[in-house]
């Protein structure tokens, strides 16, 4: 099975892979895993004064498709506003990586894991505002 | 048919690991292409279907916690399939951190004893499912299992992770 460019260059050199303070008010978690697979993987969005995405980053453990799949997200995320964000279909993530059938389901498990760190993120602000 | 009933055993979590193979030898004997060649064609294709269904059965009870998923699934508990992403921030989390701090281990050692904790964990998970079961408590059951999924995987990637220390150091 031949695996595309853009996947193997998200393997090799993942994009924005780290950690953000979880405990920081402008920051969202986003924690899901894939029991299936035993795969694990975190997503976290900062969100600027100005509701743009400013930072990014991940950290998966899981297999090449995965990583793959949540690097790329992070990329595409920043620079969004969390409504741009959450439109994220996983189908655009295994269009653009050319995800073969048997690996669909890592970008599901990116797409909710962005959309978990903006309903964190979301009930974050909620909660300031109370 | 369900697995346990096309090896005649009883649907149960402890099963004898010598009771399984007996059963499963003398099935596949009995379903042997082998056996079947002069055979009619429709006969020769029921033979196949049975012993791709034995070979499945086999490979599904053999393993404990395969077995103990499959059981689960016979009982009603629902099992996230191929696909399905779970919420579960607590199990989550304990992944997460596990597996960094495999991934921090930078000597076989270090990954021998992440391992064995791992496995102790699971073997102390696995008995405790007998009593989840007994008292129906699918809930826990589903909890228990989807935890022994990732301890598992922990366990595969804890090897992995060992055989490429061990390269490296050569």
């Amino acid at each position: 099975m031949a695996y595309s460019e853009k996947l193997i260059d998200h393997y090799e050199n993942p994009r924005n892979i780290g950690s953000l303070d979880k405990s920081s008010e402008d920051v969202g978690t986003g924690l899901v895993g894939a029991p299936a697979c035993g795969d694990v993987m975190k997503l976290q969005i900062k969100v600027g004064a100005d509701g743009l995405i400013e930072d990014a980053k991940f950290k998966t453990f899981g297999c090449g498709s995965a990583i793959a799949s949540s690097s790329l997200v992070t990329e595409w995320v920043k620079g969004k506003t969390i409504d741009e964000a959450e439109t994220i279909k996983n189908t655009d993530i295994a269009k653009h990586l050319a995800l073969p059938p048997v690996k669909i389901h890592c970008s599901v498990l990116a797409e909710d894991a962005i959309k978990a760190a903006i309903a964190d993120y979301r009930a974050k602000t909620a909660k300031k505002a109370e | 048919m369900d697995h346990f009933a096309r090896l005649g055993l009883p649907a149960a979590l402890d099963l004898e690991l010598a009771s399984l193979d007996r059963a499963y030898f003398a099935l596949q004997r009995q379903w042997h292409p082998d056996r079947f060649v002069a055979k009619p064609a429709a006969e020769r294709a029921r033979a196949s279907v049975e012993a791709a269904a034995l070979n499945d059965a086999y490979r599904t009870l053999k393993d404990p916690l395969s077995r103990a998923v499959y059981l689960a699934e016979l009982s009603g508990v629902e099992m996230p399939g191929d696909g399905k992403t779970i919420d579960d921030p607590e199990l989550l989390m304990e992944a997460m951190e596990a597996r960094e701090e495999l991934h921090d281990a930078g000597s076989a050692e270090a990954v021998d004893a992440l391992a064995a904790k791992v496995r102790e964990d699971m073997k102390a998970s696995l008995n405790g499912l007998g009593s989840l079961f007994l008292a129906g408590d699918k809930p826990a059951i589903r909890k228990a299992l989807l935890r022994l999924r990732y301890l598992d995987k922990f366990a595969e990637e804890a090897r992995a992770r060992r055989m490429n220390l061990e390269r490296s150091s050569v």
